[in-house]
């Protein structure tokens, strides 16, 4: 697996509780950038937001309603992510996703360190 | 690497209640001392003294006992200590800075060399700027500490304008192998994105430091644009003020 000059980036913005085939959305996400052998995909949780649909996104502590706002950062070659694009159109209903042109300064990793 | 000859002796006196950007200042003095590669130094806590504010502050009394003198000495070429005394000036605030010449007569030996890294003072803020995303493990560990951690005090010591640590909830990168963070195990090696924004000479000359520290991960760069970078300091010390 190599990655180096340049790349894209995508983010995509969603919500914690959508949904895709009956399971949570980020996790679909990455499971599909795996199969497509993209070069890795990383989930963050937002503490607040709103977006298309205009709904204050907020974790809540006490309640356990967690409908936090999530991004999903994807890098690849341009390529890579054309063939992720279709695919996550087809899955995000409501959101938004952005890409942008990054540079690859550095992707390593080591061997047997895997568990 | 110090070598047998001429050096300075650079003695700093701070109190130990000294505070520096919600750490304690001696700390602070001596992470800046040690990611700027210095060859040594040593912290000794005093029994008791006074300083400029002439006020004495002792053990003698137990329930009195606070600020306590603090001492932090380090031998270093001259030109290596010209190098951090400006900001050695900013840390130490109301404490005194003393340097005077010394001879080693027989430096200090380690196991492995390590390289000598040149450090990179004064920070330019232009409207044009980088933004290098770093992405790495949460378990990852640099020098028996947290890599996140080690990085951010290796940053602030080379003076780079600002960074922020994520804490990713699932991810995967390199080495294929899903990182996530499961409330049901205590398995917490979550995916972490540290968010470093410079001017790109900064993070250019950064980079060998960071080259050395981490060993696997993704360091991806881009452009942006800096539309404001401030800081408000009088609610800085209103803050101080408030704390007890």
């Amino acid at each position: 697996m190599k990655l180096a000059g340049t790349a894209k980036m995508l983010r995509i913005y969603f919500g914690e509780d959508d949904k895709w085939n009956d399971k949570p959305l980020y996790r679909a996400i990455v499971e599909k950038c795996r199969e497509l052998d993209i070069a890795g995909a990383t989930v963050f949780r937002g503490i607040e937001g709103y977006g298309a649909s205009t709904l204050i996104r907020r974790t809540h502590h006490l309640t356990f309603s967690h409908d936090a706002p999530l991004m999903v950062s994807v890098i690849d070659s341009e390529e890579k992510i054309q063939k992720l694009l279709p695919l996550l159109d087809e899955m995000v209903d409501e959101g938004l996703i952005a890409m942008s042109d990054v540079e690859v300064i550095k992707y390593v990793h080591q061997d047997g360190v895997r568990s | 690497m110090l070598k047998a000859g001429p050096a300075k002796k650079v003695t700093i006196y701070v109190g130990e209640d000294h505070q520096y950007h919600g750490q304690s200042l001696y700390s602070a003095i001596l992470n800046f001392l040690f990611y700027r590669r210095i060859s040594g130094a040593t912290v000794t806590r005093g029994l008791a003294g006074f300083g400029g504010d002439h006020h004495l502050h002792t053990t003698r009394i137990e329930a009195l006992t606070g600020d306590l003198p603090m001492k932090i000495e380090f031998i270093e070429s001259a030109e290596k200590v010209d190098e951090v005394l400006p900001k050695l000036h900013e840390l130490a605030g109301t404490g005194l800075i003393e340097i005077q010449d010394t001879m080693v007569v027989k430096p200090a030996e380690t196991s492995k060399k390590k390289p000598v890294q040149e450090a990179h003072p004064s920070l330019k803020r232009e409207s044009k700027a980088k933004m290098m995303r770093i992405f790495i493990g949460e378990n990852d560990k640099w020098g028996g500490q947290p890599l996140y951690k080690a990085l951010i005090e290796s940053m602030r010591a080379n003076d780079i304008a600002g960074v922020t640590i994520y804490q990713g909830i699932l991810g995967y990168g390199a080495n294929r192998r899903i990182h996530k963070d499961s409330a049901l195990h205590l398995s917490h090696d979550r995916p972490m994105m540290l968010s470093v924004v410079d001017t790109e000479e900064k993070l250019l000359a950064y980079f060998p430091v960071l080259d050395g520290m981490v060993q696997q991960g993704l360091v991806v760069m881009s452009e942006v644009d800096i539309i404001k970078y401030t800081h408000d300091f009088a609610a800085t010390e209103r803050r101080k003020e408030a704390r007890p």
